[in-house]
């Protein structure tokens, strides 16, 4: 089929649509419903990134595309775009978090204790093959805990703060429609703190991890300690426009602090993002605790870590190089051609004498 | 108080598709733009249904303008049925119901990558152009904060330094699109990959052009009777593509710019690249109704 | 999705307003219409949760308030509106942006008179060569008080209304009283 035919652009894009669908066949409510109780890491991922929490939804944007990550998030995305703010919640303290794992590397037990929670941290990876052929594969039950974790906890860094091993944050006294809002306002250098931390909660998993890793190897100039890895929920509290303030139900959310030795003093990195997801919030912490004072156009610079890993951008600006980009090459031609012919009828030309 | 009062009807999709808080955003931004002319003004950029780096910028601002009674035409390479244009042309149709048109003379907006149709574009027109990079100074300073700064000192000797180096190096400005021009004696402005040919075109224009980097958030303008000079040196005169004498193999037009088609054997044909202008021609030599408006060129100068 | 969608009234006007306002605008000098008389429609084109706004009207500062506008001081708002201006001296507490942010540079839609009052010559982008009109009802020194602040790009936007019909001044526009 003709790149660019006469007249044939509609048909030619209508059909190529099909080819990519046909594979996939018919999208039922029964397939969206597996994708999303088979496979909630992924839908967790798919919303951190889409920064749009409907499990349902995201399901629905994988099978579409038949698991085209960064095409699933960019559906989701334009989507999130039609929808009107109704209101803002209000904001989540990490004490209040109901917690389902804690723990933190920087000590060898901390206050409420380590919570290990949902991991496959130690477990052997080692594929079911048996499913393959035919025998179903049953998880072992879980056996409670004979005195159940309490649900909430503070922070690590909280303790720390209290003992004066790190400089206590400032409570944030912005709150409601004046929080700034990436999705509403472009993001300038140097960001604001809620779009720094914004911008790193919808980031690509695999972007961050590409640039929190450089810094863990030593492109960054620390080397983080997880103070303290959370997976959670969290209350969505809103007022009805009668007063009343209400759980309107709770989100997945994932946290990580890092702290790394910096004079007297623990440096703090901090990233949150909806869903279970612990590389990307290790990985995005990495980046924070790095910033402060990063050389410009260094991988652990501000700038460079959030303009880069942006999935909707940097996938869609990586896919676009597949459009015709005869126009520009044209004239690209046109400027060399010159300049050959120029140097060609500069050679022709005797030296001049000594 | 009830829920009601406090929000209007739900719509299973916003006219045009954005939302009213988007297009707001982006009226009162395009109003600055148009003010400050050539001067980059950051913008949220919704995610739209198409991938960055596609025309989401252009897309945009033609859903925020858009309404039944506008003519669109959309061109991609100057060609109106290419994938990406016949995309985008189709999505505004559908989410706007406004006609669509591939005739330049018919259109109200013409949202395009990479072109400025050559025929002449009139006070009631408006051009979208769609841009990769908003960012002249991109080579000189990737970073963008600083090229920032540099905007807003007037700072732009690297540029000349850069061009001045191509200079001497290749006997000549090896800048193909994205001539950088200065907008009203001010800001250095990339006029979005145009080729060197249609840059002329944006300068004491009659028709206002409105350009816009989806991925990258900048808005910019070129309001009508605005000057857009191409940075070039007393001496070294400003070229453009060296197609003036080529002639379209298909459609017999002569004097615009064209796209090179490679033969086998080594050799070249051309065809004109504003796909529609060739149209016409082919129209007009085979006796049916069709007409060619005032070109930005003739016989392959431009027109003074 | 099948049949084409139609604009709603509300967004049709506000549509309209914008397309009045940003041709205006882009053509100093040339008068445009709006869809309807007053202050309110650019309100309702323009202004949302994420503006700040001085309105010297009350009932315009409610109307401002009901789409989500911040209501603040002058010198602290995004877009002015005003019937009139008691003083030139006024116009100082416009923002005018920085270098760095020129688009932080106010609006200011104020009422006046387009048929009769100071003669005056415009220049700049969106003019073809000059354009010559009266403009009144705005206090004396204005036009000399706009030239002395602002320093472009640094500056500030001015629309004037009369009626229906709508005269844009951008801070690129050169104003001389003849």
């Amino acid at each position: 089929m003709a790149y660019v035919a006469t007249r044939g652009g509609e048909r030619a894009i209508e059909q190529s649509q099909r080819l990519f669908r046909a594979e996939m066949g018919a999208i039922t409510p029964e397939r969206v419903a597996e994708i999303r109780s088979a496979m909630p890491y992924l839908i967790d991922r798919v919303m951190g990134e889409a920064s749009l929490y409907d499990e349902d939804l995201a399901a629905l944007a994988l099978a579409q595309t038949g698991g085209e990550l960064y095409e699933a998030i960019l559906l989701l995305r334009a989507w999130r775009t039609t929808q009107p703010r109704l209101t803002v919640a209000d904001p989540v303290t990490q004490d209040s978090l109901f917690t389902h794992r804690r723990i933190s590397a920087a000590f060898k037990d901390i206050p409420g204790g380590q919570v290990l929670g949902p991991t496959l941290d130690y477990a052997h990876r080692i594929l079911a093959t048996d499913v393959l052929s035919g025998q179903t594969y049953h998880p072992d039950p879980v056996d409670p805990a004979p005195q159940p974790s309490p649900a909430r906890q503070p922070s690590v860094a909280a303790w720390q703060a209290e003992n004066g091993l790190l400089a206590k944050s400032l409570p944030d006294a912005t709150t409601g429609n004046d929080i700034p809002d990436i999705t509403r306002e472009p993001l300038l250098f140097p960001a604001k703190r809620a779009h720094t931390l914004q911008s790193l909660a919808r980031a690509e998993t695999g972007g961050v991890l590409a640039l929190g890793y450089a810094a863990q190897r030593g492109y960054g100039q620390a080397h983080p300690t997880v103070n303290e890895l959370r997976l959670a929920e969290a209350d969505v509290v809103v007022q009805h426009p009668r007063g009343t303030r209400f759980s309107a139900g709770r989100v997945k959310v994932s946290q990580a602090e890092v702290v790394s030795k910096q004079g007297s003093e623990l440096g703090l990195g901090f990233a949150a993002t909806l869903g279970w997801n612990e590389v990307k919030v290790i990985a995005a912490a990495t980046l924070d605790l790095n910033a402060a004072g990063a050389p410009k156009g260094s991988a652990t610079e501000e700038e460079f870590f959030l303009y880069h890993t942006e999935g909707v951008e940097s996938s869609g600006f990586c896919i676009h190089f597949k459009l015709p980009h005869y126009v520009t090459f044209q004239s690209s031609l046109d400027a060399m051609r010159d300049a050959k012919a120029k140097r060609a009828a500069k050679d022709k030309q005797p030296e001049p004498a000594e | 108080m009830s829920l009601k009062s406090l929000t209007r009807d739900w719509e299973p999709m916003s006219y045009g598709f954005l939302d009213g808080s988007a297009k707001r955003e982006i009226r009162r931004k395009m109003l600055k733009a148009i003010a400050v002319p050539g001067c980059q003004m950051p913008y949220a950029s919704r995610e739209v249904p198409m991938a960055r780096g596609w025309g989401t910028g252009g897309l945009q601002i033609s859903c925020t303008l858009i309404n039944p009674a506008m003519r669109i035409k959309v061109i991609d390479q100057g060609a109106d049925d290419s994938v990406n244009a016949a995309s985008i042309r189709s999505f505004l149709a559908r989410v706007s119901g406004a006609p669509t048109t591939m005739d330049t003379l018919q259109a109200d907006l013409i949202q395009s990558r990479h072109r400025i149709p050559e025929e002449m574009l009139r006070a009631d027109q408006i051009l979208v152009l769609q841009v990769p990079n908003p960012e002249p100074l991109r080579s000189v300073q990737p970073n963008m904060s600083i090229a920032r700064q540099m905007h807003a000192d007037a700072d732009y000797g690297r540029m000349w330094l850069q061009l001045y180096e191509q200079i001497v190096r290749s006997g000549r400005v090896m800048q193909g699109a994205s001539y950088p021009s200065l907008v009203n004696g001010r800001y250095l402005m990339t006029p979005s990959p145009i080729p060197r040919w249609d840059v002329p075109k944006l300068h004491m224009a009659q028709h206002l052009t409105i350009l816009s980097a989806g991925r990258e958030k900048r808005l910019y303008a070129v309001p009508p009777f605005t000057r857009v000079e191409p940075l070039v040196f007393d001496d070294v005169p400003y070229r453009v593509e060296d197609h003036g004498h080529l002639t379209c193999q298909r459609s017999g037009a002569k004097g615009y710019f064209m796209n090179e088609i490679p033969q086998a054997g080594g050799t070249s044909t051309f065809e004109v690249s504003d796909s529609e202008l060739g149209v016409k021609t082919i129209r007009m030599a085979e006796g049916e109704s069709a007409r060619i408006g005032q070109t930005w060129y003739k016989d392959g100068e431009l027109v003074q | 999705m099948t049949a084409p969608p139609t604009p709603s009234d509300f967004e049709a006007e506000t549509n309209a307003t914008y397309a009045a306002l940003m041709w205006a605008l882009s053509r100093p000098g040339l008068i445009g219409h709006l869809p309807g008389t007053g202050q309110a429609q650019i309100i309702t084109a323009l202004i949302d949760r994420e503006s700040a706004v001085h309105c010297t009207d009350p009932a315009l500062a409610a109307f401002a308030a009901r789409a989500g506008a911040a209501l603040v001081d002058m010198d602290a708002a995004d877009h002015v509106f005003a019937r009139d201006l008691a003083q030139a001296d006024l116009l100082r507490d416009l923002r005018c942006g920085s270098d760095l942010y020129p688009e932080d540079g106010a609006t200011l839609v104020i009422n006046a008179d387009l048929s009769v009052g100071t003669a005056l010559r415009l220049t700049g982008p969106g003019i073809d060569g000059a354009v010559d009109l009266s403009i009144g009802g705005l206090p004396d020194g204005f036009w000399a008080e706009r030239a002395r602040i602002m320093r472009y790009p640094m500056g500030f936007e001015i629309f004037l209304i009369d009626g229906s019909r709508v005269l844009g001044l951008p801070r690129s526009t050169q104003i001389e009283v003849l």
